[in-house]
């Protein structure tokens, strides 16, 4: 099987010198649930963000579906994002509008700009949306506004979003890392079964270590920007866990 | 510990100058200004001359003519307000450094309306009578840039206060420029908008009742005229007005504002 | 709660009850904006603009503003004293209004007035004087003491005072009850409260209002020449009264100098803060 993504020797260095990322390489196939791990300010938000362009690489190629992705006008980068669904930390969800106009924006790029802009939906798109929404059980919440509703039920509605998108890959950048433990098992059953059954593949940022190693079908650890383990996770040893959070770098305060 | 102390030290240093500074300039000020206890005191028995005996009580009788001036400030201060925040409104998106399409159209967006904004109505209006003779159009006017001035700067301000992780997610799903304006940006400012608007209602309210003073029409013309024909029972009257419109508008966007927030 | 290893059921917490009601639009907001618009129009067929007047006065008005060039500097002798004199009127109006309403405020705010009666007694006066504009309240006071910058620094001073007093008092009620109250109950007095428990935690809020009362001050007191009170709006209003663009355009750009020089500082200052 062709992989769906390729990393070659990525690089990205940030205006002020940090070196975020350095010398990345690996290969991601369909149908695989990637977890990278590793501790914060390792690289992990700078490398998934590099995948659908929101940062600029410094070198290095990113090839999305066969096609390099580094190098394309703008125009192209919008429609490569259409098809890589992202999750946040913080959800990210706009707060005054309601849940299902949220899950709509990822029909944004498939929608015309004025009608998109004036938020004129197809039904299509609204019965997908509140499909969406049923199989992540938040139909009764569908008409509420997005900030009447829990964290774990705000990240539920991030992956909707996503899930408008019908990605063939999905980014999540510490999904749970905002939630409490009941909600963290939630949001991490769905983002697996959804991927599972639909086919999605997914790269996952955690830095709990015990749940990459509950979900991941593979294992790539981070330190200092560069890749220091990539394999299953009956692989991962406890030493090469130390390996990865020992002497890490850690920022006094915690790098968004 | 000794560092402590040291700051501290410093601390106490930095307020007794900072006391000094303003005691100082006080006193240039009251030199400056002639200003003298006593006058103010041999003066509060002629205020209050004039207050009790040619001010109180309000002409009653008055209130009708008074009441199209009074209405003629209102009319003037809300198409101010609304013709003010549909331009800021442009504007405020071309000056903000997160939505502007380029820094230099930033920088003179911003230049521009801090002129509009650092020139006091009433001297907008004192230039524009000039042009336009006297009448509720200079009154307008004046309010009109008063009210761009200051709303491109808030709502700019705002605008640049936006939670930028949600404006990255929906570059994430693809959206373009426009539709991200509108989907991501617009609902995160509409309760600035809508907020600043208000207040600025009030305070275009507040500017048209003395814009009439030089010639912009409204309730500041009645006044004025009133005090040149020593009608003063009529000024008391006006002053009521005043006072009545200005809370009724508090009270209004008050209501408002908490009912869209 | 589901077993390990068994993802689902996964919305467990909703429960079955609850259904989604697809809420009204949003009644209030629609009324409020469709008021607007009617209103709005409403005043425009109300004020009557001329707008052939409109039209011809902008032209006149650019062919001003090209006159106004260049602005004639010559007059700079009284129009610099006259600048001052105007910022001298801010800064004494506004002091003396900060230290009476530093008492004020206190008998004015709820938590610390010795009673309910001199609270609203207070506030009703702070409402009548910062509800009169400024340059009313120069007027009253010219006829009582005459013209010049005095009135000026009593208009400005009285204006102020009631808008300070509603801030200031504000500030304190919204501190947290639970301080006064433990100091209370340790035996302290209303002036001990205020001066160790209330000021100290009000203090950087009273600092930025008086910050921002002094700029808008500056603003009010350039134009306060206009009815006799003092400083440059005198000059403005000599310059433009006999058709002397040019001077009146160095005095408009020196008010402008002013007021946005007090605008960049006070940005500064509440960095600061």
């Amino acid at each position: 099987m062709n992989p769906i993504l390729q990393v070659e020797n990525l690089k990205k260095v940030y205006s002020d010198g940090t070196v975020a990322l350095n010398n990345i390489n690996f290969e991601v196939h369909p149908g695989e649930f990637i977890v990278v791990i590793g501790p914060s300010g390792a690289g992990k938000s700078t490398l998934l963000r590099c995948i659908n362009r929101l940062v600029e690489p410094t070198s290095g190629d990113v090839v999305f579906k066969g096609k390099k992705i580094n190098k394309i006008g703008a125009r192209q980068v919008k429609q490569v994002r259409r098809e890589i669904g992202m999750v946040f930390q913080n959800f990210n969800l706009i707060d005054r509008l309601s849940v299902v106009n949220n899950v709509l924006h990822g029909r944004l790029g498939y929608t015309g700009t004025i009608k998109g802009a004036l938020g004129l939906f197809s039904k299509k798109d609204i019965a997908e949306a509140e499909e969406i929404l049923e199989r992540v059980g938040l139909s009764k919440q569908k008409y509420k506004r997005a900030d009447e509703l829990s964290g774990g039920q705000m990240q539920r509605v991030g992956i909707s979003r996503a899930l408008a998108q019908r990605p063939r890959l999905i980014l999540a950048d510490e999904p749970i890392a905002s939630l409490d433990p009941a909600s963290s098992k939630i949001i991490m059953d769905h983002i697996f079964t959804i991927c599972k059954e639909d086919k999605i593949t997914a790269i996952v940022n955690l830095h709990q270590v015990d749940v990459a190693m509950k979900y991941a079908t593979r294992i790539i650890g981070i330190k200092s920007g560069e890749v220091i383990f990539d394999g299953q996770p009956s692989h991962l040893t406890k030493n090469i866990i130390d390996e990865i959070y020992s002497n890490a770098k850690q920022p006094l305060v915690n790098a968004q | 510990m000794n560092m402590i102390q040291e700051l501290k030290k410093r601390k106490r240093l930095q307020i007794l100058l900072l006391f000094f500074f303003v005691t100082g300039l006080t006193i240039w000020s009251a030199i400056g200004t002639n200003f003298s206890f006593y006058e103010v005191f041999s003066g509060f028995g002629l205020i209050s001359n004039f207050v009790f005996l040619d001010l109180l009580p309000p002409d009653i009788a008055a209130s009708g003519t008074l009441l199209e001036a009074i209405l003629e400030t209102l009319y003037m201060g809300f198409v101010g307000m609304v013709v003010g925040a549909l331009i800021a409104l442009v504007l405020s998106f071309l000056a903000a450094s997160t939505t502007t399409p380029h820094p230099v159209v930033q920088v003179i967006v911003r230049a521009f309306t801090s002129i509009m904004r650092n020139i006091p109505g009433l001297i907008w209006a004192l230039i524009l009578v000039a042009s336009y003779g006297i009448g509720v159009t200079v009154g307008t006017l004046s309010l009109i840039l008063g009210s761009v001035g200051f709303l491109t700067r808030v709502f700019a301000d705002t605008l640049e206060e936006i939670d930028t992780g949600k404006i990255e997610a929906l570059h994430a799903t693809g959206s373009s420029y426009f539709q991200i304006l509108a989907q991501g940006v617009f609902p995160q400012f509409f309760p600035g908008f809508i907020a600043w608007s208000l207040y600025n209602l009030e305070l275009n309210i507040r500017a048209s009742t003395i814009i009439g003073m030089v010639g912009g029409g409204g309730i500041g013309f009645a006044i004025q005229k009133g005090i040149k024909l020593f009608q003063y029972k009529e000024v008391s009257m006006a002053i009521v007005l005043v006072l009545i419109l200005i809370l009724s508008t508090e009270f209004l966007t008050s209501k408002i504002r908490e009912r869209i927030i | 709660m589901s077993r390990d290893g068994n993802v689902y059921p996964l919305n467990a917490q909703e429960s079955d009850n609850e259904i989604a009601i697809k809420p009204k639009k949003d009644l209030f907001t629609r009324g409020v904006f469709a008021f607007g618009a009617v209103f709005f129009l409403f005043c425009l067929y109300q004020l009557n603009i001329d707008y052939s007047n409109l039209l011809a006065g902008t032209v006149d008005f650019i062919t001003m503003l090209g006159e106004m060039f260049p602005p004639d500097v010559s007059e700079w002798k009284y129009v610099i004293p006259a600048a001052i004199e105007s910022l001298q009127v801010a800064i004494l109006g506004t002091v003396i209004a900060v230290v009476i309403s530093l008492v004020l405020a206190f008998l004015a705010a709820e938590n610390l007035a010795p009673n309910n009666l001199v609270a609203s007694i207070v506030k009703g006066f702070a409402t009548l004087m910062r509800v009169i504009p400024t340059i009313i309240w120069a007027l009253i006071f010219i006829v009582a003491v005459g013209l010049g910058p005095l009135p000026g620094v009593l208009a400005i001073a009285v204006h102020s005072l009631g808008m300070l007093i509603k801030v200031f008092a504000q500030s304190v009620e919204e501190m947290d009850d639970g301080k006064i109250e433990a100091l209370r109950a340790s035996g302290a007095n209303w002036i001990q409260i205020i001066a160790q428990g209330v000021i100290p935690t009000v203090v950087t809020a009273l600092l930025s209002w008086t910050i921002l009362r002094l700029e808008i001050d500056i603003g009010e007191s350039t134009i306060l020449g206009l009815v006799g009170a003092g400083g440059i709006g005198w000059e403005l209003t000599r310059a433009m009264r006999s058709y002397d663009f040019n001077a009146a355009f160095f005095i408009a750009m020196v008010i402008f100098v002013m007021i946005f020089s007090v605008e960049m500082l006070s940005n500064r200052l509440k960095l600061k803060v």
